[in-house]
């Protein structure tokens, strides 16, 4: 077990780090790169102000219309991105590693609210792929990589419960859950999940066009 | 009647007393939490006498260190002080906060030697 431990939690855990890192680099730099070859003439209606209205409204639960016509929706994806990104970040056995390894010291959650925000985050998966099977229009626009993609962000969150509660082998959901979190970290810039990178950008492009070129709103 | 009584009472008390007092590191079964006031994990499981058996360790000091201005004292011992005595809930200067300091003497010790828990949870149960 030490050893498997070992490797997953520094060769592997170095290597996810990196790719995420590096890849998400890559992603950003390359997307700027064909801009500036193909694209240069959005410049000229490229704006701060607009990217931030449009942006800011975006990120508002209800300052939408499409946040408004989808209730349900609104909440549970506004709930599930908080709970996604605040959980591991806060987790008080994350901050004691990092405390341990960088000696950087964070702020934790309390244990009882951080199982709360898990069960948002695989709640919230469940109704995705639900939303996925039963929505014909959402089925229209689903692939098998999207399935894919949403076991991928919840495996981390359950196998994390499920090893935090020490159901069934702690050991090896503790392993599990340290695999899938580098599995994730790794998807994320080379999948749909890399709109966790590019979606500030397709924001301020759309709010400039609609406010700059069109005139309208684009909320 | 009554003197029987009392000294009946007696001898349990006394006795309870004894088992309380003996019930000290050989029967020691967890790292005693107390100085935390509001513990987010159970106390860590640990059988001081059990454990140095199988570790082989004969030093109290391999573990019961003392430290000053940074350099370990090779030949001092503290085992007649507890964790908390030098180790703050904050870590100040040098010496890290008591909960890096258990976590540093237990689990870093493990992962050196390839052996015993290593995961939160292996230590503080459920």
């Amino acid at each position: 077990m030490h050893d498997l431990y070992n490797f997953v939690t520094g060769p592997l855990a170095w290597a996810a780090f990196i790719v995420f890192i590096a890849g998400s680099l890559y992603r950003l730099i390359n997307m700027l790169y064909l801009v500036n070859k193909k694209e240069k003439f959005i410049y000229t209606y490229m704006s701060f102000k607009y990217s931030f209205r449009s942006i800011f409204h975006w990120i508002t639960p209800f300052a939408t219309v499409n946040w408004q016509r989808h209730p349900v929706l609104t909440i549970v994806t506004f709930a599930f991105h908080i709970c996604l990104i605040i959980t591991p970040v806060f987790l008080l056995s994350h901050a004691i590693l990092w405390d341990e390894s960088w000696n950087i010291s964070l702020w934790a959650l309390p244990d009882g609210v951080a199982d709360i925000m898990t069960l948002v985050v695989v709640g919230s998966c469940i109704f995705f792929l639900v939303r996925r099977l039963v929505l014909p229009e959402v089925q229209y626009v689903t692939s098998a990589s999207d399935y894919v993609i949403l076991a991928i962000v919840a495996a981390p969150f359950i196998t994390g419960f499920i090893a935090y509660n020490q159901w069934i082998n702690y050991q090896l959901f503790m392993i599990l859950h340290i695999i899938s979190g580098e599995i994730m970290l790794v998807a994320i810039p080379f999948t749909r999940l890399s709109h966790m990178l590019f979606s500030p950008f397709t924001r301020a492009y759309m709010g400039s066009e609609f406010g700059g070129v069109r005139n309208a709103k684009d909320w | 009647m009554k003197k029987a009584a009392v000294f009946i009472f007696a001898i349990v008390v006394v006795s309870a007393f004894l088992f309380v007092s003996a019930y000290s590191q050989e029967e020691m079964t967890f790292v005693d939490n107390s100085v935390f006031t509001k513990p987010e994990r159970t106390p860590s499981i640990f059988r001081h006498d059990e454990h140095n058996e199988k570790a082989g360790i004969e030093e109290c000091n391999e573990c019961h260190h003392v430290y000053e201005d940074g350099k370990l004292l090779e030949d001092e011992s503290s085992e007649d002080q507890r964790c908390s005595d030098c180790h703050e809930l904050k870590s100040s200067g040098n010496t890290p906060a008591l909960i890096k300091a258990y976590h540093t003497n237990c689990k870093g010790c493990h992962l050196k030697e390839k052996k015993g828990p290593i995961m939160c949870g292996e230590c503080h149960l459920k």
